[in-house]
């Protein structure tokens, strides 16, 4: 089975592609630094992460990125309107405790906002839990339910009903197939296994 | 863990990760020195150690500076019989965290001090009597000003990277707005931009059971005289603040002194806790100076970035340095919430600051922890 972190590099790809050079990015949830690390060199971006867990920021500061340990939110409100070129949030909104307070803090502090998440609508874990009516468990969720961290699944579907509630712009969007490289044209909410998505106001 | 085992030089250092014997010099300087009072001086001295070797091209060194009662040794021994190695010598040396087989490390006691510095207690040279409280107000400010003018001396022509803790953050972080090319990475620990009112007070607290004391008169008093119960009182006081309750309640909780009588209704030490802060007490005053005391902790009062900058983004506008920023959670004096406070103006200001939160219960004097944690951040940023 692949790995998740094999698997991620169609995805920080796309991000890459996304990203202005020498702009100013803040990823929220930045874990270990690998993403923004990766676009420090593809693009030479200030880059900033926040995380709360401080193993990973640690990890960051030994790569030689600015890492900020905290509450994603607090850190957001300590800075003005369109501070940052681009807010990231990559398989992050998932495990925050109110994902539409990120999302409008992202798009107050962010000129664009780029929100990536593992579809949940994807076909096999509709499967798994229809079999077996339990918790999937494959490459992205890998334990099981009272070993893992709370998590709050979305789906395709759900993040594009939210958007259009909450009358945010989709500018642009990437879905990837279950494989997480090759495209996904056909019924997203079904057959995607990731999305990316860039928001603006 | 640290790396010393594994350090080449560590076959030829005295031992394992340590500096080995060191020996303090003096920085003279006979130029005039204007403080930011106005006052002057017409020349200091500055005393200092160095552990490890400039490089040709002059640029490892690294500046550590000292809080308010440390002095400039900071690793080592001076003697092979010294009980106690520098303060800050689990951080610095072959293979540690500030790798002395990498870094040419310095530290000088800060002016107003009292470990060979000039400073109330040093001799006035019109006199020969000390200068007492007719020695120049120190800021934070004058403090870097002064060791910038004894790193000048040395050849040190850019610092890779300046360390301290509590008021020696304060220093580091001043030296980074003042000399914004002269420095590269800032690591500020267990600092403040500005202190509370709390801060403030308990400093009032201590400079007062130091006035108040009949043998201080003034500030005049012959050395190694002078308010030594208000010094004590000062220093207990003081103590309290640095560390934290569950450290202290750990360490001591209600235990008794070995031969304390129970339940005996009078005021005698009874428990073990005021006999370690006597200890304290009186360990402080064979070692510092009362008047220094006065005026480094006004020095730490008066240290007000954003008064003095208009904002503390202004203050930062011009910083070309790095920084990691550490806050401890057990911290009360300078809590995080103030360390926080930096790193987030820092970045508002477009310069390059991380912050990590340390999860420690030993309160203020946290920084000076052997914490792997620690070690991991201050190696992993001197790269």
């Amino acid at each position: 089975m692949t790995k998740p972190a094999a698997k991620r590099t169609v995805d920080m790809q796309i991000l890459a592609d996304w990203v202005e050079p020498r702009s100013r990015v803040l990823d929220l949830g930045c874990g270990r630094g690998a993403l923004l690390d990766s676009l420090v060199q593809s693009k030479d971006i200030f880059a900033i992460g926040v995380d709360l867990d401080s193993a990973k920021i640690t990890a960051c500061v030994r790569l030689g990125l600015t890492a900020y340990q905290g509450d994603m939110l607090e850190f957001m409100r300590a800075f003005p309107d369109g501070h940052f070129d681009r807010v990231i949030c990559s398989r992050t909104l998932e495990e925050v405790a109110d994902p539409a307070a990120v999302i409008a803090e992202a798009l107050r502090v962010g000129r664009a906002v780029t929100v990536g998440f593992v579809n949940h609508g994807y076909w096999k874990n509709r499967l798994a839990t229809l079999l077996h009516g339990r918790k999937p468990r494959n490459a992205v969720y890998t334990g099981e339910w009272f070993e893992s961290r709370p998590s709050n699944p979305v789906s395709v579907a759900d993040f594009e009903h939210f958007c259009a509630t909450k009358r945010y712009r989709i500018i642009r969007h990437a879905l990837l197939g279950g494989d997480w490289k090759s495209r996904c044209a056909l019924a997203p909410n079904f057959f995607a296994g990731y999305a990316l998505y860039d928001l603006a106001q | 863990m640290n790396a010393a085992e594994a350090s080449p030089a560590a076959v030829t250092a005295p031992a394992s990760g340590d500096v080995g014997l060191v020996v303090p010099r003096d920085f003279v300087t006979t130029e005039p020195f204007t403080f930011e009072s106005g006052q002057t001086l017409p020349g200091f001295t500055l005393r200092y150690e160095t552990y490890g070797r400039l490089n040709a091209a002059g640029d490892n060194a690294v500046l550590i500076c000292h809080a308010l009662s440390g002095d400039h040794h900071c690793a080592g021994r001076h003697t092979a019989a010294d009980r106690k190695p520098g303060w800050w010598d689990n951080l610095i040396g072959p293979g540690k965290a500030v790798d002395t087989d990498k870094f040419f490390v310095l530290c000088a006691n800060v002016p107003g001090g009292c470990q060979g510095s000039s400073g109330p207690s040093s001799p006035d040279p019109a006199t020969g009597r000390p200068h007492g409280i007719a020695f120049p107000f120190v800021t934070i400010r004058d403090m870097v000003r002064a060791q910038k003018r004894w790193l000048d001396s040395l050849g040190v022509n850019k610092l890779f990277a300046l360390l301290g803790g509590s008021m020696g953050g304060m220093q580091a972080l001043q030296f980074g707005i003042e000399y914004p090319g002269f420095c590269a990475r800032l690591v500020l620990m267990a600092m403040t931009a500005r202190e509370s009112a709390q801060a403030i007070a308990f400093n009032e607290v201590g400079r007062q059971a130091i006035m108040q004391d009949p043998a201080w008169n003034g500030g005049n008093y012959q050395k190694d005289g002078g308010p030594r119960v208000g010094l004590a009182i000062a220093r207990m006081m003081a103590h309290i603040t640095y560390v934290s309750d569950a450290s202290m309640d750990r360490k001591f909780g209600r235990k008794k002194k070995a031969g304390a009588a129970g339940d005996a209704y009078t005021f005698d030490g009874q428990f073990e806790v005021e006999s370690y802060l006597k200890h304290q007490g009186e360990s402080f005053i064979n070692r510092f100076d009362a008047n220094s005391y006065l005026y480094i902790t006004r020095a730490i009062d008066h240290f007000d970035l954003a008064a003095a900058y208009g904002s503390l983004e202004a203050a930062f506008a011009h910083v070309e340095a790095r920084s990691l920023v550490l806050g401890f959670t057990s911290d009360w004096l300078f809590p995080p919430s103030q360390s926080r406070a930096i790193a987030l103006a820092l970045l508002r200001a477009g310069k390059r600051a991380s912050y990590a939160e340390l999860d420690t219960d030993l309160g203020h004097d946290s920084f000076l922890l052997e914490s792997p944690q620690l070690y991991d951040l201050v190696r992993g940023f001197l790269v």
